[in-house]
């Protein structure tokens, strides 16, 4: 150990309540800014107005809502949302693939932004950069053989 | 007015039991890091791993940080940053490359669950951390 083992306890005993703090200020607005969104159904008028996206990234209209649901609130609700989907009337394979392609690489923004945020990461570039990351490697996998052969 | 309230509410007492749960891993992952940033194996993590997070503009520290994110989650790999001290221009590194790919074990298995296929997802999203953490690790040392 390259430092005594006072100085170590006394960095972990610190560190631990900076954890604990920091992970409420993430999660408790948070948890009220979802069951807000959940309320006043916020991402459902918003997915009607996100309508035009759905071109250059090659999905259908009805895609866009669960992928807002994953891409703003977190994999879980988007995975809820699509399996709810499924049961009234089943996404296209192909949209259900570029979905997967968007919300793998940019889920939960809300969440992320606040945590890396409080952290001391640069916000614009974790919330604002990821998603147009998401949003051009989509608009190219949409165009691949691969995902044009797919039935939609 | 009355269900903004009961949102609230609700949504304060999620994040409080949520906060609970994620604190069951997220202390023992910072305990154990603290030990190990102290212990005789670090020096030795830190050359290793020096040339790979040399790709990302990274300290060799950081690898502890990414690694973590990879098998836990996000929280995991703020509990494990949060050990040592980075510059903002890493942090937001350390964010990118882990917010492309983390908790693969958990979120493979929600993947597999609504029929993604779970082994691709694995290569796409490590081959697309290691492509933003280049991009944003070049962007960091121009702009931040």
């Amino acid at each position: 150990m390259s430092e005594s083992w006072s100085y170590i306890f006394y960095e972990m005993y610190t560190g631990c309540f900076t954890t604990i703090l920091n992970l409420l200020k993430v999660l408790v607005p948070l948890m009220i800014i979802i069951e807000l969104l959940i309320q006043y159904d916020v991402l459902e008028k918003l997915s009607r107005k996100l309508e035009f996206l759905g071109r250059p990234m090659g999905i259908s209209k009805d895609a866009i809502f669960p992928l807002l649901v994953g891409v703003v609130m977190g994999v879980t609700y988007g995975a809820g949302t699509i399996m709810e989907l499924n049961q009234r009337k089943p996404l296209s394979k192909r949209d259900f693939a570029l979905i997967g392609v968007f919300m793998y690489l940019c889920h939960g923004v809300i969440e992320t932004g606040f945590l890396f945020g409080i952290n001391g990461a640069n916000v614009f570039v974790v919330v604002v950069v990821r998603l147009l990351i998401a949003f051009f490697i989509t608009c190219i996998a949409a165009r691949l053989p691969y995902f044009q052969k797919m039935e939609h | 007015m009355k269900k903004f309230f009961l949102a609230v509410r609700t949504g304060a007492f999620k994040g409080l039991k949520t906060g609970l749960m994620l604190l069951k891993i997220m202390l023992p992952i910072y305990v154990l890091v603290v030990l190990l940033k102290y212990s005789p194996v670090m020096p030795w993590l830190q050359e290793g791993f020096a040339p790979v997070m040399k790709l990302f503009n990274l300290p060799g520290d950081a690898a502890v940080a990414v690694i973590t994110g990879f098998f836990t989650d996000e929280y995991g790999c703020v509990a494990a940053m949060s050990g040592f001290s980075f510059s903002a221009a890493s942090i937001t590194t350390i964010a990118m490359v882990t917010l492309m790919a983390h908790s693969i074990p958990v979120e493979s298995a929600v993947a597999q669950k609504i029929g993604f296929p779970a082994g691709w997802l694995i290569i796409y999203r490590a081959f697309m951390a290691v492509l933003v953490g280049i991009f944003i690790g070049w962007l960091g040392g121009v702009l931040l």
